[in-house]
């Protein structure tokens, strides 16, 4: 009987705990980004990647990833290799200088609305005895060629354990075991793979664009917003 | 035993319904086929080969293109196709494909009429 009693109090109190505090607060696409719905940008010119990462390779890697899921939540994508190697002949490839600058230059010789800028945050593996952790992690906004304001910002993050998760047995012997696992899988570790989920996650935040068939439907989706500067 | 004429005509019909209820799944809405992978081989392995790979897939998605939910070749594919073209000093074959780019996306007008306009400068100056 006291067990009963014990057990119907703990249910309540795990109740309690999952629709208080623990439950992310959730808003609608239109609350968060209110600017994609007044503006309506149609045309988004991808620009070479900004690369924060230790991997020189990540920018021209990352940059192959972009235009897909963004062309297919309905937005015109600009042909990324011709517009990288444009800024490339005018000496405007790193995007970290145009960043945070005005934007009608791009609406002027491209004719694109708005700008996506992609940063990448981290594209590593962090090396531990136990487990190494690979981590792709990148920060993409979309920022309005007519005012120069941003109109959505999402960072998508994906991490994966290379040492395949699992105990591979104690002792000595399952530590040897698992450090030649983890070299291994770090060896055949393919960042743009889950570069590419990355941008899944972050582009369910995307209000769609006008080649969607639901365009202008989706106000009320609820996302799940992130805190600026993290 | 005797089996039915009902039985013998309901097992394809049940087949022919479950497989089109895969065939159901919402197609995407352009067709790239591996046009990203062999965009990232390319600019991994700078080679050849990696480029041709890299042209042919361009060349699948615009042919299937009408395979899509949307039917119409995805955006910046005709654009691509004619950078291509236009790095190996095919100029028609470049002015061809931008001439594309911009009639299915408008959005691309101003962009594609500018590299036209380069493409035939460049070619008056050959001459």
């Amino acid at each position: 009987m006291i067990y009963k009693n014990l057990l119907a109090a703990t249910a309540l109190v795990m109740t309690l705990f999952v629709f208080s505090g623990c439950a992310p607060k959730m808003m609608t696409k239109a609350e968060a980004f209110p600017k994609m719905y007044e503006e309506h940008p149609k045309s988004l010119l991808i620009l070479p990647p900004m690369n924060e990462s230790t991997d020189a390779e990540a920018k021209d890697y990352y940059m192959t990833t972009i235009e897909m899921p963004f062309a297919l939540m309905g937005y015109y994508t600009f042909p990324v290799e011709m517009v990288s190697d444009i800024m490339k002949q005018e000496g405007a490839y790193d995007t970290e200088l145009i960043y945070n600058t005005p934007l009608n230059k791009f609406h002027d010789y491209f004719g694109a609305d708005a700008v996506l800028f992609t940063r990448i945050k981290k594209w590593d593996v962090s090396y531990a005895v136990l487990a190494s952790n690979l981590t792709v992690s990148i920060e993409a906004s979309i920022v309005s060629t007519t005012t120069s304001e941003e109109l959505w910002k999402y960072t998508g993050t994906v991490v994966v354990d290379l040492s395949g998760g699992g105990d591979s047995g104690g002792g000595l012997a399952g530590l040897v075991l698992k450090a030649v696992i983890t070299a291994v899988n770090t060896a055949a570790a393919d960042y743009v793979k889950y570069a590419r989920v990355a941008n899944a996650r972050l582009i369910t935040t995307l209000p769609l664009g006008p080649y969607h068939e639901n365009y202008l439907q989706d106000q009320g989706v609820q996302i799940l917003p992130q805190n600026q500067g993290n | 035993m005797k089996i039915s004429k009902t039985t013998v005509l309901t097992i394809p019909a049940l087949a022919i319904l479950l497989l089109s209820g895969c065939a159901n799944q919402p197609k995407p809405l352009y067709d790239y086929e591996n046009y990203s992978d062999s965009y990232y081989n390319y600019k991994k392995n700078m080679s050849e080969e990696s480029a041709l790979e890299y042209q042919k897939s361009i060349e699948m998605a615009i042919e299937n293109a009408k395979e899509s939910r949307s039917g119409r070749v995805a955006p910046g594919m005709y654009a691509n196709l004619g950078y291509i073209y236009l790095k190996s000093g095919k100029t028609k074959e470049a002015i061809d494909n931008f001439t594309k780019e911009k009639t299915i996306y408008p959005e691309s007008a101003h962009f594609m009429d500018l590299m036209i306009k380069k493409v035939k400068i460049a070619q008056g100056d050959k001459k």
